[in-house]
């Protein structure tokens, strides 16, 4: 069984900053609700049921987030530092 | 060449990280280019972070950069030795660090038969959490373009697990995802 559904929102709440940026592109209500409208929306025009839309989509979040979770490596982190050094010169 | 970051804006690359590794696995299929593929990114991102208007969607930017320079690279490679089919599903089966459930595994497997397109807008819009909008505006194409490349990845990976359309009644859950095709 696969259950990732709750965590991909409590990791972008860690997240300083990035939250208030992903909200221009919705006028009204949250981005969530935004998105839920659209999926129900492109619910309609798959033909499949909800059942496997969710079940496709846990499975396609569970690929995503696998990876998405994992420590990123350290030479990335480090790359960050060198940049921000050689900028101080 | 480097600049002064903000805090905010260098905690939000930090944050975004996890992200761009997933979303470039998906495109490429393997870790070590993926890790490439996002170091490539925040060098771009960083010379030009001068375009970026802080208080603008970060994420879709830095998505658009590790696709753009992933697309660009492919072409460059494509010229030069042709890619032979089925590549990459072959690098992500065999990946080794990949293991786990075998639904899931099953998944994977199918996933990365999709067409790159229709991968790419499921992951964007399915995974990554951008609107259809974000995701169009990613991939440089049209929103309903988007729109029906999702559905067709979602018909198509349904098609391809042996799930039936109109198949209700069962639970999300024991829909079995056996491997035909």
């Amino acid at each position: 069984m696969v259950v990732v559904s709750g965590n991909k929102k409590d990791r972008r709440r860690k997240m300083p900053g990035v939250k208030e940026k992903m909200n221009h592109s919705t006028e009204s209500g949250t981005p969530a609700d935004a998105r839920i409208a659209a999926e129900l929306g492109a619910e309609l025009e798959t033909g499949l049921s909800p059942n496997l839309q969710a079940h496709i989509g846990r499975h396609v979040r569970a690929v995503f987030d696998e990876v998405a979770r994992e420590p990123v490596p350290d030479h990335l982190l480090r790359l960050l530092n060198d940049l921000e050094r050689s900028g101080d010169k | 060449m480097g600049r002064k970051v903000s805090a905010s804006l260098r905690d939000a690359l930090v944050a975004e990280m996890g992200n761009l590794r997933a979303f470039g696995v998906s495109l490429c299929g393997d870790k070590e280019r993926a890790d490439d593929l996002v170091q490539e990114t925040l060098f771009k991102a960083w010379n030009h972070l001068d375009s970026f208007k802080e208080g603008t969607n970060l994420k879709a930017w830095l998505f658009t950069i590790l696709r753009n320079t992933y697309f660009s690279e492919r072409r460059k490679r494509k010229r030069e030795v042709e890619d032979a089919d089925g590549s990459y599903a072959a690098r992500l089966s065999t990946h080794p660090e990949q293991h786990g459930h075998m639904e899931m595994q099953d998944f994977r497997a199918v996933l990365v038969r999709l067409p790159d397109d229709q991968r790419e807008a499921l992951v964007l819009v399915g995974a990554a959490g951008f609107s259809y909008e974000e995701a169009a505006e990613i991939c440089g194409c049209a929103v309903g373009t988007i729109k029906s490349r999702v559905n067709r990845a979602r018909n198509r990976l349904a098609d391809m697990l042996g799930l039936a359309e109109g198949e209700t009644g069962q639970s999300g859950d024991d829909l079995g995802l056996t491997k035909s095709a």
